[in-house]
Protein backbone atom coordinates (compact mmCIF):
# COMPACT_ATOMS: atom_id res chain seq x y z
CA UNK A 1 0.00 0.00 0.00
CA UNK A 2 1.19 3.07 -0.67
CA UNK A 3 -0.14 6.96 0.29
CA UNK A 4 -0.85 9.46 -2.18
CA UNK A 5 -1.77 13.22 -2.28
CA UNK A 6 -4.36 14.16 -4.37
CA UNK A 7 -4.66 17.92 -5.09
CA UNK A 8 -7.19 19.37 -6.43
CA UNK A 9 -7.02 22.47 -9.15
CA UNK A 10 -9.61 25.10 -9.89
CA UNK A 11 -9.58 27.61 -12.36
CA UNK A 12 -10.33 30.86 -10.77
CA UNK A 13 -13.46 30.69 -8.54
CA UNK A 14 -15.10 27.96 -10.76
CA UNK A 15 -17.65 26.99 -8.00
CA UNK A 16 -18.99 30.38 -7.85
CA UNK A 17 -21.01 29.29 -11.32
CA UNK A 18 -23.13 26.97 -9.29
CA UNK A 19 -26.62 27.22 -8.53
CA UNK A 20 -27.90 26.59 -4.57
CA UNK A 21 -29.09 23.10 -6.30
CA UNK A 22 -26.23 22.14 -8.44
CA UNK A 23 -23.85 23.17 -5.03
CA UNK A 24 -25.93 20.71 -3.30
CA UNK A 25 -25.74 17.79 -5.60
CA UNK A 26 -22.33 18.50 -5.43
CA UNK A 27 -21.81 17.98 -2.05
CA UNK A 28 -24.25 14.80 -1.95
CA UNK A 29 -22.22 13.30 -4.39
CA UNK A 30 -18.85 13.92 -2.23
CA UNK A 31 -20.33 12.60 0.54
CA UNK A 32 -20.60 9.62 -0.76
CA UNK A 33 -16.88 9.80 -2.56
CA UNK A 34 -15.83 10.33 1.09
CA UNK A 35 -18.09 8.09 2.76
CA UNK A 36 -16.75 5.33 0.39
CA UNK A 37 -12.82 6.01 0.60
CA UNK A 38 -13.62 6.24 4.36
CA UNK A 39 -15.38 2.54 4.52
CA UNK A 40 -12.17 0.63 2.37
CA UNK A 41 -10.07 2.71 4.48
CA UNK A 42 -8.23 4.36 1.63
CA UNK A 43 -8.41 8.05 3.50
CA UNK A 44 -5.70 9.26 5.55
CA UNK A 45 -7.38 13.24 5.63
CA UNK A 46 -8.66 15.73 3.12
CA UNK A 47 -8.82 19.97 3.75
CA UNK A 48 -9.32 22.60 1.57
CA UNK A 49 -6.98 25.34 1.46
CA UNK A 50 -8.08 28.96 1.55
CA UNK A 51 -7.31 30.45 -2.08
CA UNK A 52 -4.99 33.28 -1.00
CA UNK A 53 -1.75 32.60 0.43
CA UNK A 54 1.81 33.63 0.21
CA UNK A 55 4.43 32.68 -2.28
CA UNK A 56 7.83 33.10 -0.86
CA UNK A 57 10.65 33.01 -2.75
CA UNK A 58 14.46 34.59 -2.50
CA UNK A 59 16.80 33.72 -0.18
CA UNK A 60 17.47 34.41 3.63
CA UNK A 61 17.74 38.22 3.77
CA UNK A 62 16.60 38.88 0.46
CA UNK A 63 12.80 37.34 1.14
CA UNK A 64 9.79 38.00 -1.28
CA UNK A 65 6.60 37.16 -0.18
CA UNK A 66 4.17 38.28 -3.51
CA UNK A 67 0.54 36.85 -3.76
CA UNK A 68 -0.03 32.89 -3.74
CA UNK A 69 -2.32 33.02 -6.74
CA UNK A 70 -1.03 34.92 -9.81
CA UNK A 71 -1.82 32.09 -12.21
CA UNK A 72 -4.88 31.03 -13.25
CA UNK A 73 -5.14 27.91 -11.90
CA UNK A 74 -4.75 27.15 -7.88
CA UNK A 75 -4.74 24.07 -5.14
CA UNK A 76 -7.83 24.63 -3.38
CA UNK A 77 -7.69 21.33 -1.16
CA UNK A 78 -6.15 18.02 -1.06
CA UNK A 79 -7.16 14.29 -0.33
CA UNK A 80 -4.51 12.13 1.67
CA UNK A 81 -5.19 8.63 0.53
CA UNK A 82 -3.74 5.01 0.37
CA UNK A 83 -4.01 3.18 -2.30
CA UNK A 84 -2.47 0.11 -4.26
CA UNK A 85 -0.55 1.54 -6.75
CA UNK A 86 -0.41 4.34 -8.98
CA UNK A 87 -3.41 3.17 -10.70
CA UNK A 88 -5.82 2.89 -8.30
CA UNK A 89 -4.54 6.01 -7.02
CA UNK A 90 -5.92 7.42 -10.49
CA UNK A 91 -9.28 5.96 -10.43
CA UNK A 92 -9.92 7.56 -7.36
CA UNK A 93 -9.14 10.50 -8.17
CA UNK A 94 -11.65 10.50 -11.36
CA UNK A 95 -14.09 9.24 -9.51
CA UNK A 96 -14.38 13.18 -7.69
CA UNK A 97 -17.25 14.36 -8.23
CA UNK A 98 -15.27 17.63 -9.30
CA UNK A 99 -15.26 16.55 -12.55
CA UNK A 100 -18.85 16.45 -13.53
CA UNK A 101 -19.69 20.07 -11.75
CA UNK A 102 -16.49 22.05 -11.58
CA UNK A 103 -15.65 23.93 -15.52
CA UNK A 104 -11.89 23.19 -15.47
CA UNK A 105 -11.22 20.99 -12.63
CA UNK A 106 -7.94 19.15 -12.40
CA UNK A 107 -6.84 17.12 -9.79
CA UNK A 108 -3.05 15.95 -9.79
CA UNK A 109 -2.03 12.72 -8.07
CA UNK A 110 1.40 12.55 -6.55
CA UNK A 111 2.97 9.66 -4.67
CA UNK A 112 4.17 10.45 -1.18
CA UNK A 113 7.83 9.22 -1.06
CA UNK A 114 7.79 6.32 1.85
CA UNK A 115 10.03 3.93 -1.17
CA UNK A 116 13.16 4.27 -2.73
CA UNK A 117 11.40 3.52 -6.46
CA UNK A 118 13.92 1.93 -8.18
CA UNK A 119 14.72 -0.64 -5.44
CA UNK A 120 10.94 -0.82 -3.35
CA UNK A 121 13.50 -0.45 -0.41
CA UNK A 122 11.17 1.02 2.36
CA UNK A 123 12.59 3.53 3.95
CA UNK A 124 13.19 3.36 7.95
CA UNK A 125 10.72 4.80 10.03
CA UNK A 126 12.77 7.75 12.06
CA UNK A 127 12.06 7.45 15.11
CA UNK B 1 -27.29 13.55 3.42
CA UNK B 2 -28.88 16.78 2.94
CA UNK B 3 -33.12 16.90 2.67
CA UNK B 4 -33.96 17.74 -0.58
CA UNK B 5 -33.78 21.48 -2.01
CA UNK B 6 -32.10 22.05 1.69
CA UNK B 7 -29.56 24.62 0.06
CA UNK B 8 -32.07 26.34 -2.18
CA UNK B 9 -34.41 26.95 0.88
CA UNK B 10 -32.07 27.70 3.01
CA UNK B 11 -30.80 30.62 0.78
CA UNK B 12 -34.26 31.91 0.49
CA UNK B 13 -34.42 32.14 4.66
CA UNK B 14 -31.24 33.75 4.30
CA UNK B 15 -31.21 36.36 2.16
CA UNK B 16 -35.02 37.30 3.68
CA UNK B 17 -32.96 37.50 6.89
CA UNK B 18 -30.24 39.35 5.43
CA UNK B 19 -32.29 41.68 3.47
CA UNK B 20 -33.91 42.73 7.17
CA UNK B 21 -30.72 43.81 8.11
CA UNK B 22 -29.15 45.33 5.67
CA UNK B 23 -32.64 46.99 4.14
CA UNK B 24 -34.81 46.10 0.95
CA UNK B 25 -32.69 48.55 -0.74
CA UNK B 26 -29.39 45.92 -0.34
CA UNK B 27 -31.12 42.83 -1.47
CA UNK B 28 -28.43 42.37 -3.95
CA UNK B 29 -26.04 42.67 -1.35
CA UNK B 30 -27.54 39.99 0.90
CA UNK B 31 -27.88 37.76 -2.57
CA UNK B 32 -23.71 38.43 -2.57
CA UNK B 33 -23.48 37.20 1.21
CA UNK B 34 -25.94 34.04 0.47
CA UNK B 35 -24.04 32.96 -2.15
CA UNK B 36 -20.48 33.27 -0.62
CA UNK B 37 -21.79 31.70 2.61
CA UNK B 38 -23.32 28.87 0.11
CA UNK B 39 -19.83 28.60 -1.78
CA UNK B 40 -17.89 28.64 2.03
CA UNK B 41 -20.17 26.04 3.24
CA UNK B 42 -19.73 23.73 0.14
CA UNK B 43 -16.13 24.37 -0.39
CA UNK B 44 -15.35 23.31 3.55
CA UNK B 45 -18.19 20.03 3.78
CA UNK B 46 -16.03 18.84 0.62
CA UNK B 47 -13.60 17.50 2.45
CA UNK B 48 -15.01 16.44 5.91
CA UNK B 49 -18.87 15.93 6.20
CA UNK B 50 -22.19 17.52 6.73
CA UNK B 51 -22.29 18.64 10.41
CA UNK B 52 -24.78 18.18 12.61
CA UNK B 53 -26.86 21.01 12.15
CA UNK B 54 -25.82 22.21 8.77
CA UNK B 55 -28.52 25.05 8.84
CA UNK B 56 -26.82 26.68 11.87
CA UNK B 57 -23.35 26.66 10.23
CA UNK B 58 -24.78 28.41 7.18
CA UNK B 59 -26.09 30.61 9.57
CA UNK B 60 -23.21 31.52 11.63
CA UNK B 61 -21.05 32.10 8.52
CA UNK B 62 -23.96 34.36 6.75
CA UNK B 63 -24.01 36.60 10.15
CA UNK B 64 -19.95 36.88 10.33
CA UNK B 65 -20.03 37.80 6.82
CA UNK B 66 -22.89 40.36 6.97
CA UNK B 67 -21.46 41.94 10.40
CA UNK B 68 -17.69 42.41 8.68
CA UNK B 69 -19.61 44.19 5.37
CA UNK B 70 -21.59 46.49 7.90
CA UNK B 71 -18.25 47.49 9.48
CA UNK B 72 -16.48 47.93 5.96
CA UNK B 73 -18.82 49.61 4.61
CA UNK B 74 -20.09 51.94 7.32
CA UNK B 75 -20.61 55.04 5.51
CA UNK B 76 -20.74 53.64 2.27
CA UNK B 77 -24.49 52.43 2.27
CA UNK B 78 -27.36 53.09 4.43
CA UNK B 79 -28.82 50.23 6.16
CA UNK B 80 -31.57 49.79 8.19
CA UNK B 81 -32.11 50.02 12.21
CA UNK B 82 -31.72 46.25 12.76
CA UNK B 83 -28.06 46.80 11.15
CA UNK B 84 -27.28 48.96 13.98
CA UNK B 85 -28.65 46.72 16.53
CA UNK B 86 -27.05 43.48 15.20
CA UNK B 87 -23.44 45.38 15.38
CA UNK B 88 -24.25 46.61 19.16
CA UNK B 89 -25.13 43.36 20.18
CA UNK B 90 -22.62 41.69 18.27
CA UNK B 91 -22.68 37.58 19.66
CA UNK B 92 -24.98 37.96 22.82
CA UNK B 93 -28.19 38.78 20.66
CA UNK B 94 -30.68 36.74 22.59
CA UNK B 95 -33.53 38.47 23.67
CA UNK B 96 -34.48 39.19 19.72
CA UNK B 97 -32.39 36.96 17.51
CA UNK B 98 -32.50 37.71 14.44
CA UNK B 99 -32.06 34.28 13.11
CA UNK B 100 -34.50 32.34 15.66
CA UNK B 101 -36.99 30.12 14.03
CA UNK B 102 -39.47 32.81 14.46
CA UNK B 103 -38.12 35.47 13.22
CA UNK B 104 -36.95 33.51 9.86
CA UNK B 105 -40.44 32.75 9.33
CA UNK B 106 -41.76 36.35 9.72
CA UNK B 107 -38.99 37.50 7.36
CA UNK B 108 -39.94 35.28 4.22
CA UNK B 109 -43.15 36.45 4.38
CA UNK B 110 -42.09 40.24 4.69
CA UNK B 111 -39.81 39.22 1.40
CA UNK B 112 -43.38 38.01 -0.20
CA UNK B 113 -44.67 41.00 0.32
CA UNK B 114 -41.34 43.33 -0.63
CA UNK B 115 -41.29 40.79 -4.23
CA UNK B 116 -44.59 40.80 -4.80
CA UNK B 117 -45.17 44.50 -4.41
CA UNK B 118 -47.55 45.87 -6.79
CA UNK B 119 -45.18 48.64 -8.16
CA UNK B 120 -43.26 45.44 -9.36
CA UNK B 121 -44.17 44.47 -13.17
CA UNK B 122 -45.52 41.13 -12.72
CA UNK B 123 -43.02 39.69 -14.39
CA UNK B 124 -40.17 41.22 -12.23
CA UNK B 125 -42.14 39.88 -9.08
CA UNK B 126 -41.99 35.99 -10.05
CA UNK B 127 -38.14 36.70 -10.78
CA UNK B 128 -37.08 38.34 -7.75
CA UNK B 129 -39.34 35.64 -6.22
CA UNK B 130 -37.74 32.44 -7.49
CA UNK B 131 -34.63 33.96 -7.00
CA UNK B 132 -34.59 35.58 -3.73
CA UNK B 133 -37.30 33.19 -1.66
CA UNK B 134 -36.87 29.93 -3.65
CA UNK B 135 -32.76 30.35 -3.85
CA UNK B 136 -33.07 29.81 -7.92
CA UNK B 137 -30.50 30.93 -10.24
CA UNK B 138 -30.30 32.92 -13.26
CA UNK B 139 -29.83 30.03 -15.82
CA UNK B 140 -32.28 28.16 -13.73
CA UNK B 141 -35.09 30.14 -14.44
CA UNK B 142 -34.19 31.00 -17.44
CA UNK B 143 -34.22 27.37 -18.36
CA UNK B 144 -37.75 27.17 -16.86
CA UNK B 145 -39.22 30.21 -18.58
CA UNK B 146 -37.46 29.33 -21.80
CA UNK B 147 -35.86 32.78 -22.24
CA UNK B 148 -32.70 34.20 -22.16
CA UNK B 149 -30.40 34.88 -18.56
CA UNK B 150 -30.30 38.30 -20.37
CA UNK B 151 -33.30 38.78 -19.94
CA UNK B 152 -34.16 37.44 -16.28
CA UNK B 153 -31.02 39.53 -15.17
CA UNK B 154 -33.00 42.45 -16.56
CA UNK B 155 -35.90 41.97 -14.70
CA UNK B 156 -34.10 41.22 -11.67
CA UNK B 157 -32.45 44.52 -12.59
CA UNK B 158 -35.72 46.38 -12.75
CA UNK B 159 -36.96 44.69 -9.88
CA UNK B 160 -34.61 45.54 -7.62
CA UNK B 161 -34.23 49.51 -8.99
CA UNK B 162 -38.10 49.69 -8.15
CA UNK B 163 -37.63 48.16 -4.54
CA UNK B 164 -34.94 50.91 -4.16
CA UNK B 165 -36.82 54.23 -6.16
CA UNK B 166 -40.39 53.40 -4.35
CA UNK B 167 -38.56 52.57 -0.88
CA UNK B 168 -40.92 49.90 -0.81
CA UNK B 169 -40.73 48.66 2.59
CA UNK B 170 -39.54 45.40 4.38
CA UNK B 171 -42.85 44.21 5.62
CA UNK B 172 -45.82 42.38 5.77
CA UNK B 173 -49.09 44.90 5.55
CA UNK B 174 -51.38 45.57 8.02
CA UNK B 175 -55.25 46.22 8.03
CA UNK B 176 -57.30 46.79 5.02
CA UNK B 177 -54.43 47.10 2.94
CA UNK B 178 -53.23 43.52 3.75
CA UNK B 179 -56.20 41.93 2.69
CA UNK B 180 -55.46 43.59 -0.55
CA UNK B 181 -51.80 42.47 -1.18
CA UNK B 182 -52.20 39.08 -0.27
CA UNK B 183 -54.75 39.14 -3.72
CA UNK B 184 -51.55 40.36 -5.08
CA UNK B 185 -48.85 38.13 -3.86
CA UNK B 186 -51.69 35.45 -4.67
CA UNK B 187 -51.74 36.60 -8.36
CA UNK B 188 -48.15 36.34 -8.41
CA UNK B 189 -48.07 32.93 -7.49
CA UNK B 190 -50.43 32.04 -9.33
CA UNK B 191 -48.49 33.31 -12.35
CA UNK B 192 -45.41 31.65 -11.18
CA UNK B 193 -47.26 28.41 -11.66
CA UNK B 194 -49.63 28.39 -14.56
CA UNK B 195 -45.95 29.71 -16.63
CA UNK B 196 -44.23 26.42 -15.29
CA UNK B 197 -47.20 24.35 -15.85
CA UNK B 198 -48.41 25.35 -18.96
CA UNK B 199 -44.96 25.82 -20.92
CA UNK B 200 -44.99 23.04 -23.19
CA UNK B 201 -41.33 22.37 -23.97
CA UNK B 202 -38.38 22.55 -21.86
CA UNK B 203 -37.12 20.77 -18.75
CA UNK B 204 -39.43 19.29 -17.24
CA UNK B 205 -37.76 18.46 -13.72
CA UNK B 206 -36.97 22.15 -13.24
CA UNK B 207 -40.78 22.85 -14.57
CA UNK B 208 -41.96 20.62 -11.31
CA UNK B 209 -39.68 22.30 -9.08
CA UNK B 210 -41.24 25.69 -9.72
CA UNK B 211 -44.19 24.33 -9.35
CA UNK B 212 -43.52 22.80 -5.83
CA UNK B 213 -42.43 26.05 -5.06
CA UNK B 214 -45.19 27.86 -5.83
CA UNK B 215 -47.20 25.89 -3.32
CA UNK B 216 -44.64 26.56 -0.60
CA UNK B 217 -44.97 29.97 -1.26
CA UNK B 218 -48.53 29.82 -0.93
CA UNK B 219 -47.74 27.33 2.32
CA UNK B 220 -45.69 30.40 4.04
CA UNK B 221 -48.90 32.58 3.65
CA UNK B 222 -51.19 29.44 4.77
CA UNK B 223 -49.08 29.28 7.81
CA UNK B 224 -48.65 33.03 8.68
CA UNK B 225 -51.06 33.33 12.44
CA UNK B 226 -51.98 37.17 11.85
CA UNK B 227 -53.78 36.51 8.24
CA UNK B 228 -57.23 35.77 9.24
CA UNK B 229 -58.78 35.56 6.10
CA UNK B 230 -57.42 32.50 4.43
CA UNK B 231 -60.12 31.40 2.10
CA UNK B 232 -58.40 32.03 -1.49
CA UNK B 233 -55.01 31.33 -0.07
CA UNK B 234 -56.66 26.98 0.31
CA UNK B 235 -58.78 27.64 -2.98
CA UNK B 236 -55.37 28.74 -4.61
CA UNK B 237 -53.33 25.26 -2.77
CA UNK B 238 -56.21 23.35 -3.70
CA UNK B 239 -56.06 24.42 -7.36
CA UNK B 240 -52.27 24.05 -7.62
CA UNK B 241 -52.44 20.45 -5.80
CA UNK B 242 -54.77 19.60 -8.05
CA UNK B 243 -53.19 20.62 -11.42
CA UNK B 244 -49.55 19.15 -10.20
CA UNK B 245 -50.86 15.90 -9.73
CA UNK B 246 -52.00 15.95 -13.17
CA UNK B 247 -48.28 17.29 -14.23
CA UNK B 248 -46.39 13.51 -15.15
CA UNK B 249 -49.50 12.54 -17.54
CA UNK B 250 -49.58 15.72 -19.38
CA UNK B 251 -47.01 14.63 -22.10
CA UNK B 252 -46.52 11.81 -23.91
CA UNK B 253 -42.89 9.62 -24.42
CA UNK B 254 -42.22 12.39 -27.07
CA UNK B 255 -42.83 15.57 -25.13
CA UNK B 256 -46.03 16.22 -26.69
CA UNK B 257 -48.77 17.33 -24.83
CA UNK B 258 -51.70 15.36 -24.27
CA UNK B 259 -55.21 16.68 -23.81
CA UNK B 260 -57.33 15.29 -20.63
CA UNK B 261 -59.19 12.93 -23.07
CA UNK B 262 -55.83 11.42 -23.43
CA UNK B 263 -54.32 10.95 -20.75
CA UNK B 264 -53.70 7.89 -18.85
CA UNK B 265 -55.14 8.57 -15.68
CA UNK B 266 -52.92 5.98 -13.75
CA UNK B 267 -50.00 8.13 -13.89
CA UNK B 268 -52.24 11.10 -11.95
CA UNK B 269 -50.42 11.58 -8.55
CA UNK B 270 -53.33 10.72 -5.87
CA UNK B 271 -51.51 11.72 -3.04
CA UNK B 272 -51.11 15.37 -4.40
CA UNK B 273 -54.60 14.83 -5.34
CA UNK B 274 -56.32 14.31 -2.01
CA UNK B 275 -54.48 17.29 -0.46
CA UNK B 276 -56.14 18.61 -3.20
CA UNK B 277 -59.49 17.66 -1.84
CA UNK B 278 -58.49 18.59 1.59
CA UNK B 279 -57.72 22.12 0.60
CA UNK B 280 -60.96 22.35 -1.70
CA UNK B 281 -62.72 21.16 1.65
CA UNK B 282 -61.21 23.84 3.74
CA UNK B 283 -62.37 26.85 1.35
CA UNK B 284 -65.59 25.27 0.88
CA UNK B 285 -65.86 25.90 4.73
CA UNK B 286 -64.83 29.05 4.55
CA UNK B 287 -66.93 30.43 1.71
CA UNK B 288 -65.20 31.35 -0.52
CA UNK B 289 -66.41 31.84 -4.36
CA UNK B 290 -63.08 33.38 -5.85
CA UNK B 291 -61.86 32.63 -9.44
CA UNK B 292 -59.41 30.46 -7.46
CA UNK B 293 -62.24 28.49 -5.68
CA UNK B 294 -64.02 27.84 -9.10
CA UNK B 295 -61.33 26.75 -11.06
CA UNK B 296 -59.92 24.50 -8.31
CA UNK B 297 -63.85 22.89 -8.38
CA UNK B 298 -63.74 22.32 -11.77
CA UNK B 299 -59.96 20.90 -11.42
CA UNK B 300 -61.44 18.93 -8.86
CA UNK B 301 -64.30 17.72 -10.88
CA UNK B 302 -61.85 16.22 -13.81
CA UNK B 303 -60.35 14.77 -11.37
CA UNK B 304 -62.90 12.65 -9.53
CA UNK B 305 -64.12 11.04 -13.12
CA UNK B 306 -62.51 7.45 -13.49
CA UNK B 307 -61.83 8.32 -17.10
CA UNK B 308 -63.18 11.23 -19.94
CA UNK B 309 -65.92 10.08 -21.05
CA UNK B 310 -67.20 9.52 -17.90
CA UNK B 311 -66.33 13.57 -16.53
CA UNK B 312 -69.64 14.98 -14.73
CA UNK B 313 -69.72 17.97 -17.47
CA UNK B 314 -72.97 19.57 -16.23
CA UNK B 315 -71.44 20.01 -13.13
CA UNK B 316 -68.38 21.90 -15.08
CA UNK B 317 -70.63 23.42 -17.09
CA UNK B 318 -72.36 25.22 -13.82
CA UNK B 319 -69.07 26.21 -12.84
CA UNK B 320 -68.16 28.12 -16.03
CA UNK B 321 -70.89 29.85 -15.69
CA UNK B 322 -70.29 31.51 -12.12
CA UNK B 323 -66.30 31.30 -13.58
CA UNK B 324 -67.86 33.74 -16.53
CA UNK B 325 -69.86 36.12 -14.08
CA UNK B 326 -66.54 37.03 -12.73
CA UNK B 327 -64.00 36.72 -15.86
CA UNK B 328 -66.06 37.26 -19.37
CA UNK B 329 -62.49 36.99 -20.77
CA UNK B 330 -62.40 35.01 -24.22
CA UNK B 331 -60.45 32.04 -22.93
CA UNK B 332 -62.58 31.58 -20.26
CA UNK B 333 -65.34 31.30 -22.79
CA UNK B 334 -63.58 29.16 -25.24
CA UNK B 335 -63.54 26.68 -22.39
CA UNK B 336 -67.01 26.82 -21.36
CA UNK B 337 -67.46 26.35 -25.14
CA UNK B 338 -65.99 22.87 -25.49
CA UNK B 339 -67.86 21.95 -22.02
CA UNK B 340 -71.20 23.17 -23.43
CA UNK B 341 -70.43 20.81 -26.59
CA UNK B 342 -69.83 17.90 -24.64
CA UNK B 343 -73.32 18.24 -23.45
CA UNK B 344 -75.13 19.55 -26.12
CA UNK B 345 -73.27 18.63 -29.05
CA UNK B 346 -70.42 20.20 -31.76
CA UNK B 347 -73.03 22.07 -33.20
CA UNK B 348 -73.78 24.21 -29.87
CA UNK B 349 -70.22 24.53 -29.58
CA UNK B 350 -69.69 26.40 -32.57
CA UNK B 351 -72.12 28.65 -32.38
CA UNK B 352 -70.36 29.52 -28.98
CA UNK B 353 -67.45 30.27 -30.83
CA UNK B 354 -69.07 32.54 -33.54
CA UNK B 355 -69.43 34.85 -30.68
CA UNK B 356 -65.65 35.05 -29.64
CA UNK B 357 -64.39 34.84 -33.17
CA UNK B 358 -63.67 38.26 -33.47
CA UNK B 359 -61.90 38.98 -30.18
CA UNK B 360 -58.21 40.00 -31.12
CA UNK B 361 -56.79 37.92 -28.62
CA UNK B 362 -58.88 34.63 -29.83
CA UNK B 363 -58.18 35.16 -33.59
CA UNK B 364 -53.98 34.82 -33.07
CA UNK B 365 -54.92 31.97 -30.54
CA UNK B 366 -54.31 28.61 -32.23
CA UNK B 367 -57.14 26.83 -29.61
CA UNK B 368 -59.40 28.26 -30.80
CA UNK B 369 -58.95 27.31 -34.38
CA UNK B 370 -57.90 24.24 -33.56
CA UNK B 371 -61.17 23.40 -30.84
CA UNK B 372 -63.31 24.82 -33.74
CA UNK B 373 -61.25 22.25 -35.92
CA UNK B 374 -62.84 19.24 -33.55
CA UNK B 375 -66.10 20.43 -33.92
CA UNK B 376 -66.03 20.61 -37.49
CA UNK B 377 -64.58 16.83 -37.29
CA UNK B 378 -67.21 16.07 -34.74
CA UNK B 379 -70.00 16.66 -37.31
CA UNK B 380 -67.84 15.31 -40.00
CA UNK B 381 -67.19 18.93 -42.34
CA UNK B 382 -63.77 17.98 -42.73
CA UNK B 383 -62.89 20.86 -45.50
CA UNK B 384 -63.94 23.32 -43.08
CA UNK B 385 -61.94 21.56 -40.29
CA UNK B 386 -59.13 21.28 -42.34
CA UNK B 387 -59.81 25.91 -43.26
CA UNK B 388 -59.31 26.27 -39.13
CA UNK B 389 -56.56 24.12 -39.05
CA UNK B 390 -54.35 25.36 -41.11
CA UNK B 391 -55.29 28.67 -38.98
CA UNK B 392 -54.24 27.04 -36.04
CA UNK B 393 -51.01 25.50 -37.34
CA UNK B 394 -50.16 28.99 -38.44
CA UNK B 395 -50.76 30.61 -35.00
CA UNK B 396 -48.96 27.63 -32.80
CA UNK B 397 -46.09 28.76 -30.55
CA UNK B 398 -44.23 25.35 -31.17
CA UNK B 399 -43.29 23.28 -33.48
CA UNK B 400 -44.48 20.13 -31.79
CA UNK B 401 -47.94 21.82 -31.80
CA UNK B 402 -47.49 22.00 -35.75
CA UNK B 403 -46.93 18.76 -35.96
CA UNK B 404 -49.64 17.43 -34.04
CA UNK B 405 -52.11 19.90 -36.39
CA UNK B 406 -50.56 18.66 -39.15
CA UNK B 407 -51.13 14.82 -38.40
CA UNK B 408 -55.07 16.09 -38.30
CA UNK B 409 -54.87 17.98 -41.50
CA UNK B 410 -54.07 14.41 -42.92
CA UNK B 411 -56.12 12.57 -41.11
CA UNK B 412 -59.06 15.18 -42.59
CA UNK B 413 -57.54 14.93 -46.07
CA UNK B 414 -57.84 11.03 -45.65
CA UNK B 415 -61.59 10.71 -44.53
CA UNK B 416 -62.19 13.05 -47.30
CA UNK B 417 -61.01 10.90 -50.49
CA UNK B 418 -62.76 7.91 -48.47
CA UNK B 419 -65.85 9.90 -48.60
CA UNK B 420 -65.73 11.01 -52.08
CA UNK B 421 -64.46 7.20 -53.37
CA UNK B 422 -67.66 5.85 -52.11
Amino acid sequence: MKEFMLLIRNEGDGKSALSPEQQQKFLNDCMVYIQNLIKDGKLKGAQPLVREGKMISGRPGAFKDGPYNESKEIIVGYYHIIAKDMDEAITIAKGNPEFSYIKGARIEVRPIKTVEESTSFVYPKGE
Amino acid sequence: MLVDHFFRHESGKMVSVLTKIFGSQNVDLAEDVVQDSLIEAMEYWQYHDVPDNPSAWLFRVAKNKALNIIHREKYKRQYSNEAAYLLSSGEQSEPADPFSEREIQDDQLRMIFTCCHPSISADSQVALSLKTLCGFSIPEIARAFLTTETNINKRLVRARQMIRDEKIPFEVPKGKDLELRIQAVLETIYLLFNEAYSATKGNDVIRFELCQEAIRLAQMLENENTIKQKGDIFALLSLMFLNTSRFRARQDQEGNLLTMGEQNRLLWDRKLQASGFEYLQKATENTVTGTYYILAAISANYCLAPDYNSTNWENILTLYDCLVEMDHSPVVLLNRAIVLSKITGAQKGLLELERIKNEPQIRTYHLFHSTQAEFFIELGEFEMAISSLIVAAKWAPLESIRVLLKKKISYCKEKISCDSSF
